[in-house]
């Protein structure tokens, strides 16, 4: 794929860790493009550096060395407070463990990073209602993110990530905390939206998820691997 | 961000709520040192000047009824003050021991000789006042109508020069009770009574034209210096004090109260800032997860800082607000037992709430509160997002 024509581009990445004495290299060399519209999933063992690799990818990290762009910006030359207007606007995020704000009600916390990119209280209330509606939570507004189940919390942390309307939607295990037909509901979730033209960039353990994916990336010891056949084990590191 | 921080707040809200007593309590005690580091002071001047006499003339070396010392020649000095056109009253006092008769044996009172066409000593409370040169009458103080029972217009004995453990009076004289007053100057439950300056010349024999001290009262405040200047020019045998110059002699008498109230008030302030930064550090170290997710969502580290620092600043305020409160009220019964000390004039304050004081506590203490918020907030605002996501997965 042309990097010309990539929505997201990372080039070479290299990330390693130290642990005291010890260092693990995370990354050796990663380069990924993302087209606007794709649905890719990042799948491979714990360990093989898919976290870290959508960390970088979503400007949460930096690498060592190797670059990323998003649209054509390139997050290295960018100061902390451009990276994390980028991230407002033009990314969205969904963690495993949903990580909304327990004292704020599920439309108070879509409203927030409105509320952060300068959005007018009617407005972003307007837009929150419309994003609960689309989660299928429209009766849960006024509900505190402590009183939904966990689907449900997912599903809030969803419509959040949606809230600026990004370009670019980044999940991590978001089916990691939740029972199997929960999960199915938030897969289902994905696939709308990828559907309605969001770009979407999973990394998931969850092989039904990565089946969804119009793309696999498959990570072993930091570095892309062939995806495995499903028939097959999983290679040995 | 204020109505996320106050939710914030309550979701610990036993440790929420004993941070903000803890606060409040280092609140209430620098309050407390503010009103005592200067109170004292503001309240003496405020004494010195209730009926705006600026000046004080006592025989040299002395402080106004320092002593048994009196001044000669007080009249004509005080005539020639009256006619300095930059002087609007000038009157002479003279103190001295009267007795009034009670059962079998005698009252004491403090008996002060008065010009009353210029006395800065008293306010009349009800009743006429004593007329110029009136041979006849006498003002009473609260207490003294209280013991004896006296009321204006009745007829009292009043005994001059006598030995209490004889109970022997050298002369005796009787006096209409013009009214009852409020002595500016006077302990709590002194017995003081005033009589017109000649009658208690004639009364104690006290030998020619005597004075304890003469009380000036300067028409514009800005010639104070001045006046007192020329007095002293004008009768180099006194010692001549403005409000302005016995203040700043009580204020080296204080020099150790106010030492006291600097370290107790700076003790109380860094209480303050190390509960809010405690406080707000544990915070901050259990929602670093929470912290990660804001700031991977797009959340500024200046709004990270910005919310932090709103919680802390709703703890100093709400123990500002319950310190203010508690000062208030534990001022006022430490004033209490300090004001109780005999000999202490009525009027006399520890603790003046004054509103600058108020605000210059409440001040302190939210600067403080920013202060102590800083480093937590710059700890979340600095917190590595990917690093705090990774370990809130595991």
């Amino acid at each position: 794929m042309s990097a010309a024509t990539a929505l997201l581009d990372a080039r070479d990445l290299v990330k390693e860790f130290r642990m005291g004495e010890r260092s693990v290299m995370a990354l050796r060399g990663v380069s990924v493009a993302v087209r606007q519209g794709e649905y890719v999933g990042i799948t491979g063992p714990s360990g093989s550096g898919k976290s870290t690799l959508l960390h970088i990818l979503g400007g949460l990290d930096t690498p060592d060395s190797g670059a990323v762009s998003l649209e054509g910006v390139a997050f290295l030359g960018l100061t902390d407070s451009a990276l994390t207007r980028l991230r407002l606007l033009k990314m969205g995020y969904v963690f495993q463990r949903f990580h909304l704000l327990p004292v704020l009600t599920a439309l108070e916390n879509i409203e927030l990073p409105m509320a952060e990119a300068g959005v007018g209280r009617a407005e972003r209330q307007a837009r929150a209602r419309d994003l609960l509606e689309y989660v299928g939570l429209s009766d849960r507004a006024d509900h505190r993110a402590t009183q939904l189940s966990g689907g449900e919390m997912q599903r809030v942390a969803i419509a959040r990530a949606l809230a600026n309307r990004p370009t670019l939607l980044f999940a991590d295990e978001p089916t990691g905390e939740l029972d199997l037909s929960t999960g199915r509901q938030i897969l289902e979730l994905f696939r709308r939206l990828n559907q309605e033209g969001m770009t979407v960039v999973v990394v998931t353990h969850d092989e039904q998820l990565a089946q969804e994916a119009s793309r696999t990336i498959h990570l072993i010891d930091g570095l892309i691997a062939p995806v495995p056949n499903p028939q097959s084990p999983i290679p040995a590191r | 961000m204020i109505l996320l921080a106050a939710r914030n707040l309550t979701r610990h809200p036993l440790r929420n709520l004993l941070a903000v007593l803890g606060i409040a309590v280092a609140a209430a005690l620098l309050l407390d040192m503010v009103m005592l580091a200067g109170g004292m002071e503001r309240s003496f001047q405020r004494m010195l000047l209730s009926r705006g006499y600026q000046i004080r003339i006592a025989p040299k070396g002395t402080l106004p009824f320092d002593t048994e010392a009196t001044l000669a020649g007080a009249a004509s000095l005080s005539a020639r003050l009256r006619a300095d056109p930059r002087i609007s009253a000038a009157g002479a006092v003279l103190g001295g021991a009267l007795f009034a008769p009670a059962g079998d044996s005698l009252l004491p009172l403090a008996g002060l000789g008065v010009e009353p066409e210029g006395q800065g000593l008293y306010e009349l409370d009800s009743g006429t006042d004593l007329g110029p040169g009136d041979t006849t009458g006498i003002v009473i103080g609260v207490s003294v109508a209280q013991v004896t029972g006296w009321r204006t217009g009745d007829t009292v004995r009043i005994i001059v020069g006598t030995d209490p453990q004889m109970a022997r009076a050298s002369s005796e004289r009787r006096l209409v009770v013009r009214g009852v007053v409020h002595w500016l100057y006077a302990a709590r439950g002194q017995r003081t009574v005033g009589i017109a300056l000649p009658l208690m010349r004639a009364l104690t024999r006290a030998a020619g034209d005597r004075a304890s001290m003469i009380m000036v009262k300067v028409v514009r405040d800005e010639e104070v210096e001045a006046v007192a200047s020329d007095i002293r020019s004008m009768a180099p045998g006194v010692e001549v004090n403005s409000v302005s110059t016995l203040v700043a002699r009580f204020r080296t008498r204080l020099t150790y109260f106010r030492q006291l109230s600097l370290i107790l008030g700076t003790i109380s302030l860094f209480v303050g800032i190390l509960l809010v930064t405690t406080l707000l550090t544990i915070t901050v170290s259990e929602r670093l997860g929470e912290i990660a997710t804001l700031r991977a969502i797009g959340v500024s580290r200046s709004g990270i800082v910005r919310r932090v620092l709103a919680e802390g600043a709703l703890l100093t305020l709400a123990g500002n607000a319950i310190g203010l409160l508690l000062g208030l009220v534990t001022a006022r019964y430490l004033d209490g037992i300090l004001t109780s000390f005999p000999g202490l004039p009525a009027a006399i304050s520890f603790f003046v709430p004054e509103p600058a004081a108020v605000a210059r506590a409440a001040a302190a203490l939210l600067v403080a509160g920013g202060i102590a918020g800083a480093w937590p907030a710059w700890r979340a605002a600095r917190a590595p997002i990917a690093a705090t996501l990774r370990e809130e997965a595991t």
